[in-house]
């Protein structure tokens, strides 16, 4: 079977807040189609990990490259990745002041210079997609949190981007509102759409990724399948997975 | 009491005081109503002057209260050191002070007329409050909107246009409008450079009738009016444009 082609590769991204060090040299490739769950204890690093990808925050050193090419540290260039990388947020981070269609549009109409009128065209068709088609003229405040967070996947998908990060997309729910959330997640990994997700949900590791990359310390531990993860035995996966069975 | 009952209450109450008051002193003071009343187009005049004064000089403060707010939250030392230092220059001197220097100084070195220099200080003194207003407002939006906007791949420019000042602005309804009000009343103090605002008309009025303490009295009528009247118009505006 033809390998498939890598569109993401982190390089040695190191980063420190003041004395302490979060990264230590992370490395490893996203290839076409993955969808990597970046799991960890509390405080590896993970959404640290996620926010130095796209340059949200500025990594103390190592390289990012998107399809082949380094991604410089310019204005441009940032903002060139950005807009073929999705972003979804802990928080939703949508915008209050927007309706649900008109936050779907946005980055659109910002950065892709569509008219108004035909992102929200695209926008409408990407917010059936994950349910809300009804909700379109409604403002943030009126949705539930799973609502929200449907949002902000149509959000990050409206620009088409090449790969979606998404950062702990379940762990600001009310655990009733999880399953939908995991649902749109899980249609969008059988369309092929690459994914890096952080998260403290075991499900997206077990039943929704192909790869598990397991943080500690800021340090890649392990890189792996879902699998052969599970059944480790290692001292410090295994003592993440027990405090994690007792948590849930 | 319902909200209704307590209103109606209060309105009888200060009614009654009200007339009370002016009894007593009609008892001492001989009110003489009919002398002003050939003197309204004056009146009239001042009010359209207060309120041109006014409504210039908060446009004019509103776009100074933005390179401030902007120049307060820049990244930029010096920038943000100077919007410190005019915040602490203006909200440190008397209004009175800068009507004087402005009219007096600037005014008489480049010819400015009065109600220009009038319109001048107002909008630089109340620049300075409408800057800390918009600051407060730019600082409360939610820094995750601000990141979205970032993670989108938006300009800093476009996350300002597009998601920060829509909603600084409607945060900072409510505490523009009490800044109007407060513009409003402090226009009184531009009759010190003889400008025929509401104020100096009011007191024309009662040096020509000798009706002093009646032209003081629609005076203080007229202020309450065009401030309760801005106040109205705020609170409609601030439910027109609140976010659900």
């Amino acid at each position: 079977m033809k390998e498939k082609s890598v569109i993401l590769s982190l390089s040695n991204i190191t980063k420190s807040f003041d004395s302490q060090e979060v990264l230590k040299e992370v490395s490893f490739d996203v290839r076409e189609g993955d969808v990597i769950a970046v799991l960890g204890p509390s405080g590896a690093g993970k959404t640290t990990l996620l926010r130095c990808i796209n340059n949200l925050i500025t990594p103390d050193g190592g390289d990012v490259f998107f399809k082949g090419e380094r991604v410089q540290r310019t204005k441009h260039a940032i903002r060139a990745f950005r807009s073929k990388v999705g972003f979804v947020f802990q928080r939703f981070n949508l915008i209050s002041h927007l309706k649900i269609i008109d936050n779907v549009a946005l980055p659109l109409v910002k950065v892709g210079r569509v008219k108004w009128t035909d992102a929200r065209k695209v926008a409408e068709v990407r917010l059936k997609q994950v349910g809300l088609a009804n909700k379109l003229m409604s403002y943030p405040s009126q949705l539930s949190g799973g609502q929200q967070q449907r949002v902000g996947i149509a959000r990050a998908l409206v620009m088409n981007p090449d790969i979606v990060l998404l950062d702990e997309p379940t762990s600001a729910l009310d655990p009733s509102l999880v399953g939908e959330v995991m649902r749109v997640i899980r249609r969008l990994s059988s369309e092929g759409r690459t994914m890096i997700i952080v998260t403290h949900e075991i499900e997206f590791a077990k039943h929704i990724a192909n790869r598990v990359v397991f943080l500690n310390d800021g340090e890649v531990f392990a890189d792996c399948s879902p699998n052969e993860f599970f059944e480790s035995v290692s001292g410090e996966i295994a003592e993440f997975l027990t405090d994690l069975s007792a948590v849930v | 009491m319902s909200r209704a009952m307590s209103k109606i209450t209060l309105g009888i109450m200060v009614a009654g005081l009200l007339w009370f008051s002016y009894s007593s002193v009609s008892a001492v003071y001989p009110f003489n109503w009919s002398s002003l009343t050939k003197y309204y187009k004056l009146f009239l005049e001042g009010i359209l002057t207060t309120f041109q004064l006014s409504v210039i000089a908060l446009a004019l403060a509103v776009i100074v209260g933005i390179i401030v707010a902007l120049a307060r939250d820049s990244k930029i030392n010096l920038l943000r050191d100077a919007g410190t230092l005019y915040v602490w220059f203006f909200r440190n001197m008397p209004l009175l002070v800068v009507i004087l220097l402005v009219y007096y100084g600037f005014g008489s070195a480049v010819n400015v007329d009065r109600f220009w220099a009038g319109v001048i200080s107002l909008s630089l003194f109340e620049g300075a409050y409408v800057g800390e207003i918009f600051r407060a407002g730019i600082d409360a939006v939610p820094s995750g909107e601000k990141e979205a906007g970032e993670a989108m791949g938006l300009y800093r420019s476009q996350i300002m246009f597009s998601i920060v000042f829509p909603q600084a602005f409607r945060i900072s309804i409510p505490p523009l409008i009490g800044q109007l009000v407060t513009l409003i009343k402090d226009s009184s103090l531009v009759s010190v450079i003889a400008l025929g605002d509401l104020t100096m008309r009011a007191r024309q009025v009662g040096t020509q009738t000798l009706a002093v303490f009646e032209a003081y009295i629609v005076l203080a009528g007229c202020y309450l009016l065009m401030t309760s009247l801005i106040s109205l118009v705020g609170r409609v505006l601030e439910r027109r444009l609140a976010i659900p």
